[in-house]
């Protein structure tokens, strides 16, 4: 009785939703003819369409060059958080700031800051040297410029739920590590990480499937059609362009569907890795 | 899935809206929110019955609203700030010929395709919408817009009235399959803005004023070069000339005023012209104005002020664009400009501009039909024309409204109004196709390196060119 609000809530809102796009990728739908059943041949036409090797592409590029940073800066930041310091409650407010906003905002801040002739970020590499790079423009740096963002975003995240795994690791470990002479970076490398290898896993499986789910940044940052050229050409605009453009809400659909097929096998295979690392581990221990 | 005319929504709409719909009524007047006075002190109780009455009355109202019984008529179109405001007066004058059909208006955000695409999916289709040249075959195709025939075979007195002064082009571009789907209500072809100032300080002549005395290329770009000023640094403080409008179209302005069309046929084309190479020239001299000879600024040296704003600012000498951008410039302060035709190159035998026109149409699913009508017949018909030549909106489409008085006084700050009036009959048809929004995303993607200067126009020939015609082979 209690759950039923919500029951009902999950099934209008997610399970219909879901079995509504598995339906229509097997269909042609614009939205205002009816769906005409198609069979399989959304799905091989992606196969076919070059489109979707460079979407495919640009969101494994993406995917790698988010997660790799986004894991190395918030163990950094998580690590740095953890000590007990003066005024780590200001920077910890500070780290956690982009989480708070919107990534519209985000976005639209950040177009400022690569603005070519007059943005921040160039701005600061003149007073190196380093001349006006065209940031958003060149279809060679929009990709490093959105991972740039993406990273800037994601960080606070990553480092939350670091950070707690963090302060559940024991202390007397660090005690016994700092007797046998194990200075501050050996004590992270040898007891933090191992020990919250549980959150970088979970960490990096959200990274993830947010990495290959983009869209909004990247709407913002460089553009409905994921420019320049196919720069950014990611996926989730990809799936936007198809049903929101062209009214190809069939199509769209499979390419949700194989966007989920692609999610769910890294994931079942990160799940295995680890279990098996786990094992192994309990093994070696024994 | 855009119409030009910018690079968003389309007409006359070519940045995003900040305005909601529901923030304007038809009389112009912005709706805003009940607010406490700050000035006097209100203590907790009030505030609270305040709230509490507030919440009450809005319960009350909140059926109305959302009730599909709401007996307005609705009528979706896309404006820029300075055009909403015009478009609300051609709105309220139709109000006072017509006290009986109450009208709401709906504007549209930054993509008035996906939009409107949206409210008609959702069974809130708006009973008349703007419709653009390039985007309404699409929703015709579906059976979202009425064909026009169907009412105006029941209206003969408005048929014969309409038939003399329509100019033949602009109403057959809303013409998709032997059916009527929209009545032209402006020409939107574009031209060149000249700041007069800038030209008279360069010691440069001005262009021509008329379609039919056109100026070359070369000269073109000559005059352009002229009005390029560059500081010792290199660094350049005045354009000679600017794109207003969307520079993956206007590079095919360019193509098209080389002499060749943008597809064969116009309507239901099976071919777009990417590997004619007079086209590809066209676009090339465009892409070179940029990247060679440096009179106008690449995409890097716009991001931080837009093309629109160099040219009032004073920071560019040339801007091309259409109608839709008047409001604006003759708003500006201190701008003192003129308007001319673009150049025509060496393989060109006339100046052209481009169809270039946006329409009304009646949802096929309107319960309002004939009140949206009227609506339509007055805003393409004799009096909202003449209302809209006088507001200064639009260009209008009827022959006796263009040559009107109203009109010449709504831009009398232009001299060389013939570039207005000989427009229409001066404009070459773009293609209608209802596979419009594909190859526009494809032409983003492959006329975008061509203008950056990484790629030759010529090489458009290869992939592009190959791809729009897979895409219009599709049915």
């Amino acid at each position: 009785m209690f759950v039923a609000p919500n029951l009902a809530a999950v099934a209008v809102f997610m399970l219909f939703p879901l079995g509504f796009s598995l339906y229509m990728s097997f269909h042609n739908w614009d939205v205002f003819t009816p769906a005409k059943f198609v069979g399989l041949a959304n799905y091989r036409s992606l196969i076919t369409d070059p489109l979707f090797s460079i979407a495919l592409r640009n969101s494994v590029v993406y995917t790698i060059g988010t997660v790799v940073p986004t894991i190395l800066v918030s163990l950094a930041v998580a690590g740095v958080l953890n000590r007990k310091v003066k005024g780590i409650s200001v920077f910890r407010t500070i780290v956690f700031l982009p989480l708070a906003v919107s990534s519209v905002v985000v976005a639209v801040v950040w177009q400022f800051v690569f603005n070519t002739d007059n943005g921040l970020l160039n701005i600061m590499l003149g007073w190196i040297g380093v001349g006006p790079v065209p940031w958003l423009v060149d279809p060679k740096w929009a990709m490093a410029s959105l991972c740039m963002v993406t990273v800037w975003r994601s960080v606070p995240f990553a480092t939350v739920i670091l950070l707690a795994a963090m302060q559940g690791v024991s202390e007397n470990l660090y005690e016994a590590a700092r007797l046998d002479g194990a200075g501050e970076l050996r004590q992270f490398v040898s007891i933090t990480v191992p020990l919250i290898r549980g959150a970088v896993a979970f960490v990096v499986v959200i990274s993830i499937i947010h990495a290959f789910q983009a869209f909004d940044l990247v709407y913002v940052l460089t553009g409905r059609n994921g420019g320049p050229e196919t720069a950014t050409y990611v996926l989730g605009i990809m799936m936007f362009q198809h049903a929101f453009a062209f009214l190809e809400f069939g199509y769209a659909s499979a390419l949700a569907w194989v966007m989920f097929a692609i999610l769910l096998v890294l994931t079942v295979v990160q799940l295995r890795l680890g279990r098996r690392r786990a094992a192994q581990e309990e093994q070696s221990w024994a | 899935m855009t119409a030009p005319r910018n690079t968003t929504a389309g007409s006359t709409t070519k940045e995003p809206q900040n305005i909601t719909a529901s923030h304007i009524t038809a009389s112009g007047r912005r709706t805003t929110n009940a607010s406490f006075g700050f000035g006097n002190p209100v203590d907790r109780r009030t505030l609270l019955r305040g709230a509490g009455a507030l919440g009450a009355a809005s319960l009350a109202l909140w059926p109305t609203a959302c009730s599909s019984d709401d007996d307005a008529l609705t009528f979706f179109f896309a404006a820029n700030p300075e055009e909403a405001d015009a478009r609300l007066r051609v709105v309220d004058a139709f109000q006072r010929t017509h006290p009986d059909i109450k009208v709401r208006v709906l504007l549209s955000g930054p993509d008035a395709l996906q939009h409107v695409s949206i409210y008609c999916a959702g069974g809130k289709c708006p009973d008349v919408m703007m419709a653009w040249e390039f985007t309404y075959s699409g929703l015709a195709e579906r059976g979202v817009l009425l064909d026009l025939n169907t009412m105006l075979a029941h209206d003969r007195s408005f048929a014969t009235e309409l038939k003399p002064d329509s100019i033949d082009s602009l109403y057959q571009t809303f013409t998709y399959e032997g059916g009527q789907y929209a009545f032209p209500e402006q020409w939107s072809g574009n031209f060149l803005f000249y700041n007069k100032k800038l030209f008279t300080e360069a010691g440069v002549r001005p262009p021509p004023g008329r379609w039919d005395e056109p100026w070359s290329f070369g000269e073109f770009v000559d005059t352009a070069k002229a009005l390029t000023k560059r500081e010792r640094s290199g660094r350049i403080s005045q354009w000679g000339y600017v794109d207003t409008w969307v520079p993956y179209y206007s590079a095919l302005l360019f193509g098209m005023n080389n002499g060749v069309p943008w597809s064969d046929p116009r309507m239901d084309p099976t071919h777009l012209n990417f590997d004619n190479s007079s086209f590809t020239e066209g676009i090339q001299f465009y892409a070179d104005l940029a990247n060679k000879h440096r009179v106008a600024p690449t995409a890097s040296e716009t991001q931080s002020m837009a093309t629109t704003d160099l040219f009032t600012s004073g920071r560019a000498a040339m801007a091309l664009g259409g109608h839709w951008r008047f409001q604006t410039l003759k708003r500006a302060k201190d701008l003192d400009f003129d308007i001319t035709v673009l150049p025509t190159g060496p393989k060109g035998h006339v100046a052209q501009s481009n169809i270039g026109t946006t329409g009304l149409a009646i949802a096929s699913s309107s319960r309002r039909k004939q009140q949206a009508w009227e609506f339509v017949k007055f805003a393409t018909g004799p009096v909202g024309q003449a209302v809209i030549a006088e507001s200064g909106l639009f260009v209008p489409v009827l022959r006796s409204a263009i040559h009107s008085d109203g009109f010449a006084r709504a831009h009398n700050a232009i001299g060389n109004l013939a570039v207005l009036t000989g427009g229409p009959a001066h404009a070459e048809g773009l293609p209608v196709t209802p596979r419009w929004p594909k190859i526009a995303a494809l032409m983003d993607r492959h006329v975008s390196p061509v203008l950056r200067g990484s790629r030759p126009a010529a090489a458009l020939a290869d992939g592009l060119s190959r791809e729009i015609d897979g895409i219009l082979r599709t049915t």
